[in-house]
């Protein structure tokens, strides 16, 4: 089998199959990239506007999920059609976490906001452990195993549907961000937290817009999840690692650079999977290898 | 005046009753927020109803989570032993959290009755504990029942498994020694470790591809079994099975079209035809409303039906006294006969179950069928599966 693999190494023009299988390694990890950055632009969200490291966005995920995943079992609702009612939901629940929670320790110590935003992920949890166990659920469509196919390669229909509505919601963001007064405004205090207020920005306006769109945006990757994974109280935690992984690569706060650390990250954990022996093991070390390469290469070109 | 004297002579006649009742307090700890816990405990507390209602001896229980965690389990077993007193203990579900247990147990000297915790990692901890005894089979008597359906997939033509493994010590324990047994029944094996929960294998299966399996066997746990097989499709892998051995299926995956032809082990299901079996299933759907499938269940009932007549043997509450009457217990149970002998490896003295009592099912049709081994089939295995 090791002489298999070796194969795709040798050199010499690729065979059609070996081509296939790069190509195919390719569409996986670009696939895999868009949830990844819907879930790390809502924590770059957090982080870069309003300077929080929200250790419960991964619970936001899960509420998410369990939105979607009640709404299907309660009334059969498509959990891609719940995807705007749990946005709702979530933008509520993000506002009030800002509000009850974040606002009264935004002057505090970087610790101590770390340790209440993780509080509240292991609250969260538990309360979804207590109403509805430690169950991992699963919904049914009739699409879940669908496929399509061009030439060799084969798109699966789920992951090519959430990387379509990744695309979609991500480029709303950023034309939002880019040309609306508002979302200028919330650049504008990413970039600093002083001067937009003296320019009669109202920056806890826009703390508690960017929380609960951060929130808003974990909601709805929650929704793909349930239909791509499952629903249960843990089912935020690895896309959350992955998440912060993306935004330390983008550079804290740096909202542009989130896609492209994504499909990054994404694509050295599929090529890693598919060539390197035993690589399904990897996967998370190659991760955070990336990101210890791209520190290291940061501060090393800053020196 | 006579009326008086009758109900006076009843009163004592009940009070007399009740004080030659044996009573007992016993300690259940299990991690009751999982599925697989909540079935045994609903399991102990049926059987439990069916001691107490033969009259002759009462059990009472203390129930403790044990958080399917070790941190959590070590104080809730010393909280039954220091504060309620227990002499006896059902739990052990968990293979790392009883493995964590077996020292307190060992300071505390309970009468523990071993539910779950099929690693011979446990059966190596308690081998020097004579107050152990263990109902589940042990993880090589699980191995034995999958190498005998592999044979007979093998006889059906099946040549190629690739072993799909999560890679921490639940599916990465014995890897290989299992590969080993696999290819000396004559299989060529192709085995991959994953990360359980990441949701991601459409890599490792695209890779797969170039492998044509003829099995898709899969180690992991609940939150793999929709990824894997949704991914399987998605990349067109087309093996003739898929196989899945994780310690508990997801909610509501026998509802996923998904779910349809991939099989998998358990030791019971509501479809098992046998007496106890059936009568097991009727008693459950009168108590809770509802049927289940989680073999834990019945195997908390057998503990405590089988505690209640060691209890009833013993006389007594003295926990040496009804070890040695549950040494001599033999029963029929959903499961099949229950009688204690010394484990395969000698190491333990009272082991319950063996490989006999595995089954392979299919979901077929929203539902889990026995379709292996024949004689206990409800079904004949589709193979190969459509996926």
């Amino acid at each position: 089998m090791l002489d298999g693999r070796l194969a795709y190494w040798r050199l010499g023009s690729p065979s059609p199959q070996t081509m296939e299988l790069l190509l195919q390694t390719l569409i996986n990890g670009i696939l895999a990239a868009g949830i990844y950055a819907l879930v790390a632009s809502g924590l770059a969200l957090a982080v870069g506007v309003v300077g929080i490291v929200n250790f419960a966005h991964g619970e936001f995920t899960m509420i998410g999920a369990f939105i979607a995943y009640l709404l299907f079992v309660g009334t059969g609702l498509d959990p891609f059609l719940s995807l705007g009612l749990a946005a709702l939901v979530l933008f509520g629940v993000g506002a009030i976490t800002y509000l009850g929670l974040i606002r009264p320790v935004l002057a505090a110590p970087e610790l101590n906001q770390m340790l209440l935003t993780f509080g509240l992920s292991v609250a969260l949890q538990n309360i979804a452990l207590l109403l509805f166990g430690a169950d991992t659920r699963v919904v049914s469509t009739s699409y879940q195993g669908a496929t399509l196919s061009l030439g060799g390669l084969s798109f699966g229909v789920p992951p090519l549907l959430a990387f379509g509505l990744s695309v979609v919601i991500l480029g709303a963001l950023y034309g939002f961000l880019d040309r609306t007064r508002l979302g200028l405004a919330v650049r504008a205090v990413a970039q600093n937290r002083l001067a937009p207020g003296l320019l009669g920005i109202e920056t806890q306006r826009v703390y508690l817009l960017a929380f609960g769109l951060s929130a808003a945006l974990a909601g709805v990757a929650g929704v793909m999840l349930s239909v791509m994974l499952y629903a249960s109280p843990t089912v935020g935690f690895a896309y959350t690692l992955k998440a912060f992984a993306i935004i330390v690569m983008a550079g804290l706060g740096n909202l542009r650079g989130v896609v492209p650390a994504a499909i990054i990250l994404a694509l050295a954990e599929a090529l890693v999977s598919t060539y390197l022996p035993g690589g399904g093991g990897w996967v998370e070390a190659v991760f955070f290898l990336v990101i210890f390469v791209a520190l290291t290469w940061r501060s090393w070109r800053a020196a | 005046m006579k009326k008086v004297w009758m109900v006076l002579l009843a009163v004592l006649g009940l009070a007399g009753l009740a004080l030659a009742q044996t009573t007992v307090r016993v300690g259940v700890l299990l991690p009751i927020s999982t599925v697989a816990g909540k079935a045994a405990l609903n399991g102990v507390q049926l059987g439990v109803d069916q001691v107490n209602a033969g009259g002759k001896v009462k059990i009472e229980l203390v129930v403790v989570d044990d958080g399917n965690a070790p941190a959590t389990a070590v104080p809730a077993l010393t909280k039954l032993m220091t504060v309620d007193r227990v002499d006896i203990v059902i739990g052990g579900l968990a293979s790392g959290v009883t493995f964590a247990l077996s020292g307190p147990v060992k300071q505390y000297q309970p009468l523990f009755l071993c539910i779950g915790a099929a690693s011979s990692v446990v059966e190596q901890a308690f081998s020097d504990y004579n107050r152990f005894f263990h109902y589940h089979p042990w993880d090589y008597h699980n191995v034995a029942a999958a190498l005998e359906f592999f044979k007979y997939l093998y006889d059906n033509g099946a040549r190629r498994v690739a072993i799909l493994y999560e890679d921490g010590p639940f599916g990465s324990a014995g890897i290989q020694t299992y590969r080993q047994q696999l290819e000396r029944q004559g299989y060529t094996v192709q085995a991959e470790p994953f990360k359980s929960g990441s949701g991601s294998f459409t890599a490792i299966l695209t890779r797969l591809k170039g492998f044509r399996p003829d099995i898709l066997y899969w180690i992991g746990y609940d939150v793999d079994a929709l990824p894997i097989a949704a991914q399987t499709r998605q990349v067109g892998l087309e093996p003739k099975l898929i196989y899945g051995a994780p310690p508990a299926w997801p909610t509501g995956f026998e509802k996923n079209n998904l779910s349809n032809d991939i099989a998998g082990m358990t030791a019971w299901l509501p479809s098992v035809a046998n007496n106890e079996s059936r009568r097991f299933v009727n008693l459950y759907r009168r108590k809770f409303g509802e049927v289940t499938d989680e073999y834990m269940a019945p195997m908390g009932y057998v503990i405590a039906l089988s505690l209640g007549r060691a209890l009833e043997a013993a006389g007594s509450t003295d926990k040496d006294r009804i070890a040695a009457e549950l040494a001599k217990v033999q029963m029929d149970t959903p499961f099949g006969p229950l009688s204690f002998k010394p484990s395969d490896t000698g190491r333990t003295r009272f082991q319950g179950f063996n490989q006999s009592i595995w089954l392979q099912f299919q979901y077929l049709e929203g539902s889990r069928r026995p379709v292996f081994p024949p004689n206990r089939a409800a079904r004949p295995l589709r193979f190969p599966g459509n996926y």
